[in-house]
């Protein structure tokens, strides 16, 4: 017979200002089960914790269940408490009536009672069925991966490389750097974005714990917290990148021009190139789609100039695998196709209409205009500057629902540079809302305006060319009117959107994808960093759009938690996983596919059966390191094998009872 | 008819013979003139005992699940509405392809026993089957029987989905007429029962699942029923319960309990093969009931009957990260 002990707590007047806590431990007592039924103010508190103690000693208790608020909130704090008691902490149940009773029912008193017992009737049902639970261990490898090279991932792999760690930068691109490199001046303060990133990258190449993959993908990961394994496809460079002394004769003697993916098409390269003289890795790769030897097979004009011979036409891809025990991913952000969504703005016809990124490299002083803002078109200098925010942003119908934070401040950077740069220049912002939460960020909003941006409420319903101008065409919602502007140039702060690759790494790392295409964090407020897959982290805009501090705060959180599940030698694993009764599995294999984790897999085993020649079996088998216990094997097992422990079906149908019946 | 049965009887004893299979499930002549009985042929002598006709409503794949932990290689004969059930036990890992072998055999319709059995004298002995086209005539010692096949199929028979076999190694004969009318639409009497206010239709059910047994011949005929061990036989003894509330699962669950789980765990995997309203001892009208999550499935999810292939997968089973979950 168990011996359960019910601790009612008021949490001052949270649960006591509503119900009557006394009249609620005195009915508890009467529950099947309980030898002790007690109240106190707040059960939580050291007194409270240690009344706990000396009731399980005195008593004899083997269960106990605590009325009191949400299990996220103490659930943890309560375990404990019994641990240091000497019983096995899962035997312990929370009743939560105060954010499931007392708080949404505090205008009736009486109906708020009744549901408490109940709640408490509900949790001594399952206290009597719980049995104690013992974590496992599984080993670590102290490695961390990070995918991505933008700001995000260049501050991670530092902050988690400098605590001594061993880190794995994967970079799809040539160079690490993201999004953040090809930024002129940065908001608030007006810092050059190569100054404070450049450094980083540097760093990264030169840190003896930071292995760099650069121009590669991670094609698979398998294995769990603490023992992943990653597959790693090196794309061929076609340049012996331990002989390449980075010199560029290649780059200039190469005939072939094409457009420049880092200037976003308002430059050209050559088919050998480093992307940008900054580059990190500053060695080069072939672009072989475009290379004249790999077109036409002749050419070899890099081969011929190279006096190290790093050119390898015969280079293949490579692939290789290598043992983490944490993943950060940092895959950044793209924008978002307004050209295919944004019909009355052109399609992306006009040359002289270009995003918020197009602009950053027109005004970049190492952009290929040399810091001059020119219009694409003619090279002029536009005296009229037209800005629209919010292009595919807030916009459900065309683009995405969310705000994407950034744009309300690049835009005024942006309106503040023009201004700077083009003596006399109009500058026009078209807006919904101005958006400025941070830290000088209102200030420099105030700043633009008092340099003479004018702020116009309202979208812009049109954009048409006429003659070498643009006639932007929208309304002013506050004085209720329509506006049009003749501008030379207008630049949209186009939403951003989570980078393409987003689908095929979260399917990889088995973490969830939201309604926005972003990364599910595992809570929104208080598990940030986290995601539901233990040892998979996010940093940076992969998880939702952002700025560059709030990137480099949740780069360096992420990497505080990589650093925390390091420092162990070993990892204790959540008890509270699926588990299978072999003697009644049936080898279906439901539970396989049903598992959001990969953690269920058929196994063989061999069966004795008195009477019977040794048979062979096939059934389910749950890996403890990957499984999180959510239960989806749970329902989709019809014997019954599958169990959550911790949440039998037999505790959870004692629940039920317990308030239905 | 009578091509079929020599094909059959060929094909068994040719697999017998040559040490394909150790058996050859199929059916014999049974112990009445209304019907026959599963055979389990063993040798090829065995194999002349197997016949075929009208009377062979059995879904014989049930069968298979005694000999799924063997090694041994088996043949099954399988209508149309039993070969679905091979497709689901094979989705379902109960029974690995490699050692089985289909024989399909054309079915024009099942006479429904009940309804012939008191058209026919006591001891008669049945000589043959003929097939007029609009009759079924049974040939005993104690005459000519003739049935009406607009009268006397089985009721799943008018709501035939595929006559054929979906799945067959073997095929026993030619294509034969679909016994499906017109009027006996795939949800029409599912609809009715839907009709029903809430009270009527739980007086409904209360009524039929009252004269329930817990014979629990329903679910040892059903194909769909291959667990190891059944949820409703999983009883705990008092000294292992480790608490002192005994729950529903640990105890035996009032007899709606058990038809409604047994409806939610045959959802996705009913064929549809009519098997546990047949042998029914006191006539529960149990494939409506399945009818109803098979009607739902399709509505809900856009589910076909189940085992039709062995590609769709049972809409209760999937797991898709892309899932809409509307419901939540």
């Amino acid at each position: 017979m168990p011996r359960i002990g019910v601790f009612v707590c008021w949490c001052g007047s949270n649960i006591g200002g509503v119900i009557d806590c006394p009249k609620l431990a005195a009915d508890a007592g009467e529950l099947p089960g309980v030898v002790l039924s007690t109240e106190y103010k707040y059960m939580c508190s050291e007194p409270g914790q240690n009344s706990i103690i000396q009731a399980i000693r005195d008593h004899r208790l083997d269960r106990v269940v605590v009325a009191s608020c949400s299990p996220r909130l103490h659930e943890e704090t309560f375990r404990k408490t019994l641990a240091r008691a000497g019983l096995n902490p899962y035997l312990f149940e929370m009743a939560n009536i105060r954010e499931h009773c007392t708080w949404v029912h505090n205008k009736e008193p009486e109906k708020a009672q009744v549901k408490s017992l109940a709640l408490v009737s509900r949790a001594v049902a399952k206290a009597n069925l719980l049995e104690p639970l013992f974590p496992s261990s599984i080993p670590m490898t102290k490695r961390c991966l990070v995918i991505g090279g933008g700001i995000a991932g260049i501050q991670a792999a530092l902050d988690v490389a400098d605590a001594g760690h061993e880190v794995i930068l994967v970079e799809k691109e040539p160079t690490i750097g993201g999004n953040m490199v090809k930024l002129d001046k940065t908001f608030p303060t007006l810092d050059c974005s190569a100054c404070i990133s450049t450094p980083k990258m540097v760093s990264v190449s030169t840190h003896p714990n930071i292995t760099l993959y650069t121009y590669s993908e991670v094609a698979g990961v398998d294995g769990y917290i603490g023992n992943f394994e990653v597959t790693i496809r090196r794309k061929a460079s076609y340049v012996d990148h331990s002989e390449c002394t980075g010199c560029g004769d290649c780059q200039t003697k190469c005939p072939t021009k094409v457009p420049s993916e880092f200037n976003l098409g308002l430059s050209t390269r050559k088919a050998i190139y480093i992307p940008f003289p900054q580059a990190v890795p500053n060695k080069p790769v072939i672009d072989a789609a475009n290379c004249r030897y790999f077109t036409t097979g002749k050419c070899k004009v890099c081969q011929k100039i190279c006096t190290t011979e790093a050119i390898d036409y015969e280079q293949q891809d490579t692939v290789i695998t290598e043992k983490v025990g944490a993943i950060v991913v940092a895959t950044g952000y793209q924008l978002f196709d307004w050209a295919a969504a944004y019909g009355e703005y052109g399609y992306g016809r006009y040359p002289d209409v270009v995003t918020g990124m197009h602009f950053e490299r027109l005004v970049n002083a190492a952009g290929p205009t040399g810091g001059k803002i020119q219009r694409p078109s003619d090279q002029s200098e536009p005296k009229t500057v037209v800005f629209i925010k919010c292009v595919g942003s807030r916009d459900p119908a065309k683009g995405k629902e969310y705000c994407s934070r950034a744009c309300c401040m690049y835009t005024a950077k942006h309106a503040h540079q023009v201004l700077e740069k083009i003596p006399g220049a109009n500058v026009y912002i078209f807006y919904i809302d101005v958006r400025t939460p941070g830290k000088g960020y209102e200030e420099f909003y105030q700043r633009t305006i008092s340099d003479g941006a004018v702020y116009v409420r309202g979208r812009v319903s049109k954009i048409y060319q006429m003659g070498d101008k643009l006639v932007v065409r929208g309304s002013d919602t506050l004085l209720g009117r329509p506006v049009e502007v003749e501008a030379d140039m207008v630049v949209l702060a186009s939403a951003m959107v989570s980078s393409s690759g987003i689908q095929d790494v979260a399917r990889m790392v088995s973490v969830q994808v939201d309604k926005d295409g972003w990364l599910q964090e595992a809570h929104p407020k208080l598990r940030p960093v986290e995601t539901h897959t233990g040892g998979v982290f996010v940093a940076g805009s992969c998880q939702g759009p952002k700025d560059i501090p709030d990137t480099v705060a949740q780069a360096s959180a992420a990497a505080a938690k990589v650093c925390g599940l390091l420092s162990r030698e070993e990892l204790a694993t959540d008890p509270m996983i699926s588990t299978v009764n072999q003697a009644i599995c049936t080898g279906c294999g439901l539970c396989v596919p049903a598992c959001p984790y990969q953690a269920v897999e058929l196994k063989t085993i061999t069966e004795r059966i008195p009477g019977h020649a040794p048979r062979e079996r096939t059934v389910a088998d749950v890996n403890s390191g990957l499984c999180q216990g959510c239960g989806a094997c749970n329902v989709a097992c019809r014997p019954g094998a599958m169990q959550v422990k911790g949440f039998t079906n037999d505790e959870l149908v004692a629940e039920v009872d317990a308030i239905c019946l | 008819m009578k091509t079929v049965v020599d094909n059959l009887r060929r094909e068994a004893a040719r697999l017998l013979a040559g040490d394909e299979v150790k058996m050859v499930i199929g059916y014999a002549a049974g112990t009445d003139a209304a019907r026959t009985t599963p055979c389990f042929a063993t040798t090829p002598e065995q194999a002349a005992l197997l016949t075929w006709g009208p009377l062979c409503a059995n879904n014989l794949v049930k069968y298979l699940l005694d000999y799924r932990f063997e090694d041994t290689r088996l043949a099954v004969v399988v209508k149309g509405c039993d070969s679905r059930a091979v497709n689901r036990l094979l989705q379902d890992l109960q029974f690995p392809r490699q050692r089985l072998v289909v024989l399909g055999v054309p079915c024009g319709g099942q006479l429904d026993r009940a309804s012939i059995l008191s058209e026919i004298p006591p001891g008669a002995r049945l000589q043959d089957i003929e097939d007029t086209g609009e009759d079924l005539v049974l040939v005993t010692d104690k005459g000519r029987l003739s049935f009406p096949k607009d009268r006397f199929l089985m009721d799943k028979c008018y709501r035939c989905e595929t006559n054929m076999p979906v799945v067959a190694d073997f095929l026993a004969g030619e294509p034969v007429p679909s016994p499906a009318r017109e009027g006996f639409e795939h949800t029409a009497e599912v609809d009715g029962m839907e009709a029903l206010d809430i009270a009527d239709k739980s007086s409904f059910w209360d009524n039929e699942f009252s004269r329930c047994l817990r014979c629990t011949a329903c679910r040892n005929a059903c194909p769909a029923c291959s667990c190891k061990e059944c949820v409703f036989e999983q009883a705990v003894p008092g000294w292992q319960q480790s608490g002192i509330i005994g729950s529903k699962v640990n105890s035996l669950p009032e007899n709606a309990v058990f038809h409604l789980i047994r409806m939610f765990h045959v959802t996705g995997r009913c064929v549809d093969c009519g098997e546990c309203e047949r042998v029914c001892p006191v006539g529960i009208p149990l494939r409506l009931l399945y009818r109803k999550v098979l009607k739902d499935a399709r509505i809900l999810y856009g589910a076909g009957t189940p085992g039709m292939s062995t590609e769709t997968v049972s809409p209760l089973s999937e797991f898709r990260p892309d899932d809409p979950e509307e419901f939540m």
